[in-house]
């Protein structure tokens, strides 16, 4: 369908491929011109943008990102279970220390103390083990523990809803519009293609409340509120997704704030307060990561049209240009569960997470072969740009131009 | 009836105490810590321990074993699954247990394979390694009545008769005969015990060597050679275990009351070059409509799956655990040992033992749900009711 609009806006030549910053401004104006179609084509990625490739270009690109993956597949070993297991025991040991010394600490010391390692011990359970374990990318290794199809983790959300919303829905249809119901989680605007309504003028509000509570957002995601008062989803659906979410949120707040209070006596306000802070420090450093992950500038949606009968090349090329990297050293990709290469992680989600930092120089060589954005930032300069767009599509009209933009 | 509602009451309990547990310590790092806790020396429920290590014979070691916390006597025959790790992957063999059930340790025998990881593995082991081992299993058991018998063995396929036999100690009406076979006297594993036993009322102990006995060119067993060493064959109890040639013998010999036990792997299906490609269709898998996958007509599903991609659950390979048991729901497949053939819809077949003759279509294929986890019943959880189904259905099929 956009095929006619590409052309006449001129930003790209098929034929010769390379795409200049100049022209690419020029087409950012053209778009921010254009009337509102939630088919737009192509956002440009600070000041570059993706070239369009055919078919059989994204089927070769697609053969050697198969290539790579067969590789660690065939190299998959003890290396691997050694790795995650330490991170469980490091969580398992960090949570106890943190329990530990918000128990039995008086002092304000432990308490801090007491809250950070049970926050860094949330942090990690989350992200490096719950989330890349219930992708089931240890399943090979055929040990229960380690097991995706069973892993329940340690937030509200219970973790049948997330195989379903996450590994599904949101890997299969990553950015595409009416699809991916992970673009804004359905109630922030965060893609000029997504049209504007009055309630996101709130919206740099309601997304620092998402930061804070996001284990909630997370958890309430699959049971589609948006839709159902929106009425696409009868108010029994809606009861009935909202069944294991409950009874995974009762559980939570049992632990955290009432029965690890009570279990310390005269200690119950300093500890339900060290949980509570855990829980928000991990919300918001999650937050945080996933945000990065795939809204930042020059990371793109895509129309259901454009994606129709789309080959397997085709579709990596998609999640490519759906996703967005972080730079930082080994613990900062620690921490994030190794989504700071969450292009790696949109490429080869079932491959264990801690490889993605051994393949990503590769996967960004093939990148720049093919003339495709490899969008990467340090956390700092992606955060504050997801910060800009939210702020920035709050308002029905676009900023003159995007900042991008700028530099032509 | 009041036990029933005890039962059902403790079973809740059970059930609570086990949800809880989940949910306040985080899942399964409960699991990861056991297995942790066993490398320490802590007694586990599925972790048994080497308290010794003896060399039987050049190739062959016996585990000496503190059961696991616990453990169910098993009855004299039966075996267990052994797992380790190699390579990060879990990975289990069936050893038939080589101790009697009133003995204070479990015993299992190993022979080093060629190239075996597993017997290999299993062989690097010392005292005080930890291994997961499952609750003892199998039909190839004494009777419990008093009875003439045949224990019949070739080289380590003497493992469960050492166990049978020393039970049988402990009775007085034993009338026993023990033939086994083995390459070379060094061969014979148990060979100090056999002698013993031969002294014993109510043993007769034959061991056949093929380097001193059997005429060249014939290998080792000769059905005409037992016939004459054992003249009332026909009125003992038989039970054999021993390598793929020589039970194909004992088997075609139609003795009346036969028990036999295979561990050597399943033998590969030759490669036929007449072998046609047909459609395996897995249901309940995660891209919508199944997965349809092409396979030969001349190996195991198991191993064209596993080829494909896919990592169905599964345990013995030779069609013993039935862990890898699946609903097929339609088209015909060959057992690859029996030869039986099962074209009827909806039937429980195993993977391993399975050729396809035809397009196949079958049920939700469990995922390597290695042994009686904690989790077991969290998996039962997130089965799609069609799944469920076909694991009742296995459980009343499967005679065990």
């Amino acid at each position: 369908m956009d095929t006619q609009s590409i052309e006449t806006s001129g930003r790209f030549d098929p034929a010769n491929g390379a795409v200049t910053s100049v022209v690419t401004s020029d087409a950012t104006r053209d778009v921010t011109r254009s009337p509102m179609s939630p088919t737009t084509e192509l956002r440009p990625a600070h000041g570059k943008s993706s070239r369009r490739l055919s078919r059989d270009e994204a089927d070769a690109l697609g053969r050697e990102l198969d290539a790579i993956r067969a590789e660690v597949l065939a190299d998959l070993g003890e290396r691997d279970v050694a790795h995650i297991r330490a991170v469980m025991k490091a969580a398992g040991a960090a949570s106890i220390a943190g329990r530990t010394l918000l128990h039995f600490g008086i002092d304000p010391v432990t308490f801090v103390l007491g809250t950070s390692a049970l926050g860094l011990a949330k942090i990690l359970e989350n992200m490096e083990i719950g989330h890349n374990v219930m992708h089931g990318q240890y399943d090979w290794t055929g040990d229960p523990a380690l097991r995706g199809d069973t892993y329940e983790w340690d937030i509200v959300c219970p973790g049948d809803d997330w195989r379903s919303s996450h590994n599904y829905e949101h890997h299969t249809f990553t950015n595409i519009l009416g699809k991916d119901r992970d673009i804004g989680y359905q109630f922030l605007r965060v893609a000029d293609e997504q049209p504007w309504e009055l309630r996101h003028l709130a919206q740099p509000v309601t997304a620092l409340a998402l930061a804070v509570f996001f284990e909630w957002g997370v958890g309430m995601h699959d049971l589609r509120v948006a839709e159902t008062t929106r009425g696409e989803q009868s108010l029994a659906e809606l009861g009935r997704r909202s069944g294991p979410f409950l009874a995974k949120a009762g559980w939570q707040i049992a632990k955290d704030y009432v029965v690890f209070p009570l279990l310390a006596g005269p200690n119950a306000p300093r500890v339900l307060a060290g949980n509570v802070l855990a829980n928000v420090a991990r919300n918001l450093w999650t937050f945080s990561v996933i945000f990065c992950g795939h809204f930042p500038e020059g990371v793109r949606v895509y129309s259901e049209e454009e994606t129709k009968d789309e080959s397997r090349g085709e579709w990596y090329v998609r999640q490519i240009n759906g996703s967005a990297n972080l730079e930082g050293s080994r613990w900062m990709h620690l921490m994030t569960g190794h989504l700071s290469h969450q292009i790696e992680h949109h490429l080869f989600p079932d491959l264990p997470a801690a490889r993605y930092p051994e393949i990503a120089p590769r996967v960004r060589e093939i990148c720049e072969r093919y003339g495709q954005v490899y969008a990467t930032g340090s956390l700092p300069t992606q955060l504050a740009d997801v910060a800009k767009r939210i702020v920035r599509l709050s308002w029905p009209r676009r900023a003159k131009r995007a900042p991008s933009a700028a530099v032509a | 009836m009041l036990s029933t509602i005890e039962r059902r009451l403790s079973a809740t309990l059970r059930d609570a105490r086990r949800t809880a547990a989940r949910r306040f310590f985080v899942d399964r790092q409960t699991g990861l810590w056991r297995s942790e806790l066993a490398w320490l020396g802590v007694r586990s429920r599925d972790h048994a321990r080497v308290t010794a290590v003896l060399e039987e014979t050049p190739d062959t070691r016996t585990l000496v074993l503190e059961p696991p916390r616990g453990w169910v006597p098993h009855r004299p025959g039966q075996w267990t699954r052994v797992e380790i790790e190699l390579a990060g992957v879990r990975t289990s063999r069936c050893y038939s247990l080589s101790s009697a059930p009133h003995d204070p340790e479990l015993r299992i025998t190993v022979k080093r394979v060629a190239n075996g990881r597993v017997s290999g593995r299993l062989h690097t082991l010392r005292v005080g390694d930890a291994l997961r081992i499952s609750p003892a299993e199998g039909q190839f058991v004494l009777p419990t009545h008093p009875v003439r018998l045949l224990l019949l063995s070739g080289g380590s396929g003497i493992t469960p008769m050492r166990s049978m036999w020393r039970a049988l100690l402990q009775s007085d009406a034993a009338d026993v005969v023990i033939v086994h076979h083995a390459r070379t006297r060094a061969d014979v594993i148990f060979a100090a015990e056999l002698e013993a036993l031969a002294t014993r009322r109510g043993f007769r102990v034959v061991v056949r060597l093929d380097d001193e006995h059997a005429r060249p060119g014939e290998g080792g067993f000769d059905v005409g050679a037992l016939r004459t060493a054992v003249p009332d064959l026909e009125e003992r109890e038989v039970f054999v275990c021993g390598p793929p040639a020589m039970m194909r013998r004992v088997e075609a010999m139609g003795l009346p009351r036969l028990h036999v036990e295979r561990f050597a792997a399943m033998p590969r299906p030759a490669a036929d070059p007449d072998a046609t490609e047909v459609l395996v269709t897995l249901g309940g898998h995660a891209s919508p409509g199944g997965r349809t996958i092409a396979a030969r007509t001349d190996g195991a599903l198991l191993d064209q799956l596993e080829a494909a991609g896919e990592r169905p659950a599964s345990g013995c390979r030779m069609g013993l655990c039935r862990t890898c048991s699946c609903l097929k729901r339609s088209g015909t497949v060959r057992h690859a040992i029996s030869g039986a053939i099962s074209d009827a819809p909806d039937e429980i077949i195993q993977l391993c033992v399975s050729v396809p003759c035809t397009d196949v279509e079958l049920g939700p294929i469990v995922q390597h749900a290695v042994h009686a986890a904690p989790d077991e019943r969290a998996s039962e959880r997130t089965l799609d009711p069609r799944e469920k189904l076909a694991r009742r259905s296995a459980q009343k099929v499967d005679p065990r």
